[in-house]
């Protein structure tokens, strides 16, 4: 050997070690039927009866405030009569209600104000939406939008009554001066006073709906939005193909929270019209306030609740069933 | 079909360039591969082919016409994404039809070319399903089948099949270079595996930190790298490279190591360009260019002590430790030399290479 080679100790040892390894590989299959170990730990399960107890107080007193009075709100139905002397009636409160103007009128304005609502609110809302995201102001923006949203139903009907005014409203004086108002104000034209209702509802929660889709358009998949531009799709072709069924779960459950509020919150229009004029605002849960806590009936009060809530139950499943095809599942 | 030219293209994000001054004819129908490590720029050029990026300076042509400003749907190109992109609410069927569609072609046609590519494919069965219920490879060629369902003036592939398993991936490799030899549409792949680049390309781009490094045919690429990184980064196992002094000068010109001294072909004296003066060079040599034998060979050898044997299956590895570095030779599976033991290692001098020490480029 001509060179000395000077290797460092660590990687002699190195090699020291490698060739002293004795490399024997043991597999031992375990039969299938063999004893299985016992196990040292146990599933936490057994937790959840300590969880309980914990627990009870706050059940106990939710129960007492919500369940005790829905179980009291179906006895009611059955009976006749206010606080004093009930009679028990049978189904009559809600056999009444089936020739009842009133009653019939109020579920179709109130299909009415809240297909209004909707269609408003969905369309804005996702516009803004698609407009605000990706903006160098986003946060600003999103903030900006929300302030409706942080007002009181009734203290957002109280500004508006004041923008309404057919002295001094603002609106009044625009509507007025456009020519679209002739006579009279706003809120006290049964031609108007709807729409105008419908515009105090889009202003307020339109923002939601906004916040809802601004998260949904953060989710869109943007390879899928690209494919389909190389694929040969205008922008407004990609926004419908891509985009819209991304954005369905999430406009779901806003259409959802917004027509279950439509159909009772009225604290808005008890203060701006309370149901006139002439009827036209008078939308059934207004109809129901009115019957239950100024005339005092209070079984068919609580007869048109109870048919109010399982239309609701039934809308909101219909909802959710045309909405949530497996198509817009699928990841 | 279409010749595709790229000319001083740069792509700037912010105040960062990612790629600079790119310069490429690829050639109609050919098979033309970028080929680099992550952030080199590939995918950037791919997007910017694609109309998906801006680009920032320079121009990119498809047959002599400037399509810089065009929208992605005026290009004429197809994209197969690196994860499929499918659309996740569509058959299979929807999906490979989708350019179709969006080209209103008639109801016949789409039914014609999507159950044609489908056959090509052989994804015909699956055309009902949706693409949460494809595997990979079956969503990778649905992916490939929504390209090649029209046709395009170019497909643009950005590492297709980077996330299939192994073997499955092999397979693809072939099925992609038959298919675009079928079809005969120019073809640009992006990939960051130099094995699918070599086996599948007809030309290679080679980049770096968004540079051009080289351009050539795989057999170009692998065996004339212009400089000691693209060397580096293509072939598996890697070339070796040992810093060595130049000694000599005219005729006789040999690279001195603690390990070795080996002298130039005659041939190769000429082409160091008068380098010998500048001290040091790197030497190159892939693992197929070395022999290893436990005696003392005639000719000049290089002496080390072997570190470890790795055995490849059909061949083996051997890792020879030289005084500053490690050697990595490839020989075969009866080969009887321990670690630990001493060994000489000849070079094929036909077959090597030698860097210059500072910038890298390449000698011969």
């Amino acid at each position: 050997m001509s060179q000395t080679l000077s290797l460092s100790q660590t990687t002699l040892d190195a090699v020291d070690r490698f060739r002293a390894r004795k490399v024997s590989v043991e597999v031992e299959a375990r039969p299938l039927s063999a004893e299985l170990p016992t196990p040292t730990s146990f599933n936490p399960a057994a937790r959840k009866a300590y969880y309980f107890y914990l627990m009870a107080p706050a059940i106990a007193l939710l129960a007492f405030i919500s369940l005790y009075p829905f179980f009291w709100l179906i006895v009611m139905a059955f009976q006749k009569g206010d606080m004093g002397a009930v009679e028990w009636v049978g189904f009559k409160n809600f056999t009444d209600l089936a020739s009842d103007g009133r009653f019939l009128s109020g579920w179709v304005l109130l299909f009415k104000y809240s297909a209004m609502c909707l269609f408003l609110q969905v369309g804005i809302g996702v516009l803004l939406a698609v407009i605000v995201n990706g903006s160098r102001y986003e946060k600003f923006l999103v903030t900006a939008l929300l302030m409706p949203m942080m007002m009181a139903p009734a203290v957002a009907g109280l500004l508006w009554l004041f923008l309404y005014n057919g002295t001094f409203g603002w609106y009044h004086w625009i509507f007025q001066s456009l020519g679209i108002l002739e006579t009279g104000s706003i809120l006290s034209s049964a031609k108007t006073s709807m729409y105008a209702l419908v515009l105090v509802d889009v202003w307020q929660w339109t923002p939601l709906i906004t916040l809802i889709a601004l998260a949904g358009l953060k989710r869109v998949p943007r390879d899928q939005m690209e494919a389909n531009m190389v694929d040969g799709a205008s922008p407004a072709r990609n926004f419908f193909a891509i985009v819209m069924p991304n954005l369905y779960p999430v406009l779901l459950i806003a259409v959802l929270l917004r027509f279950m509020d439509n159909f009772r919150f009225i604290d808005h229009i008890l203060v701006l019209t309370g149901g006139g004029p002439a009827n036209s605002t008078k939308i059934l849960p207004i109809y129901l306030f009115e019957v239950a806590f100024k005339f005092f009936d209070l079984g068919r009060g609580a007869a048109i609740a109870l048919v109010l809530l399982v239309v609701t139950i039934i809308l909101g499943k219909i909802l959710v069933g045309v909405f949530d095809r497996p198509t817009s599942g699928g990841r | 079909m279409a010749t595709v030219t790229i000319r001083n293209v740069w792509k700037y994000y912010n105040q960062t360039p990612a790629v600079k001054d790119l310069n490429l004819t690829c050639p109609d129908g050919s098979f033309v591969s970028i080929l680099g490590p992550s952030g080199c720029g590939k995918s950037s050029t791919m997007r910017m082919l694609a109309g998906l990026e801006h680009i920032s300076a320079g121009d990119i042509l498809f047959d002599d016409v400037r399509i810089n400003d065009l929208a992605p749907k005026d290009r004429d190109v197809a994209m197969v994404f690196e994860n499929y992109a499918l659309y996740p609410h569509k058959t299979v069927f929807e999906n490979i039809a989708n350019p179709l569609r969006l080209r209103k072609a008639s109801e016949a046609t789409i039914k014609d070319r999507v159950n044609g590519a489908a056959k090509l494919l052989e994804i015909s069965h699956l055309l009902d399903r949706r693409p949460s219920e494809l595997s990979g490879g079956q969503k990778q060629r649905v992916a490939i089948g929504r390209a090649i369902v029209r046709e395009p003036k170019l497909f643009l592939f950005d590492e297709p099949i980077a996330h299939l398993d192994a073997k499955l991936r092999a397979h693809m490799r072939g099925e992609i270079k038959h298919l675009q030899k079928t079809l005969g549409t120019t073809m640009i792949y992006v990939t960051h595996d130099q094995l699918e680049a070599l086996s599948m390309a007809d030309y290679i781009a080679v980049m770096h930190d968004g540079e051009l490094q080289q351009w050539g045919t795989p057999s170009e690429i692998f065996n004339h790298p212009v400089n000691a990184w693209v060397a580096g980064f293509v072939g598996e196992p890697a070339m070796n490279f040992v810093t060595a002094e130049i000694r000599g000068g005219g005729d006789g010109v040999t690279l001195k190591h603690a390990n070795f001294e080996i002298p130039l072909l005659a041939s190769q004296v000429g082409k160091l360009n008068g380098a010998a003066q500048a001290g040091t060079a790197r030497m190159g040599v892939r693992p197929d260019a070395l022999t290893i034998s436990m005696t003392r060979p005639d000719g000049p050898a290089i002496t080390g002590v072997i570190f470890v044997n790795e055995l490849l299956g059909g061949d083996m590895l051997v890792e020879v430790q030289l005084q500053d570095v490690r050697m990595r030779v490839k020989t075969s599976t009866d080969f009887a030399g321990k670690p630990g033991e001493t060994c000489w290692l000849t070079v094929n001098r036909e077959k090597w290479h030698v860097f210059d020490a500072g910038d890298g480029h390449a000698y011969f």
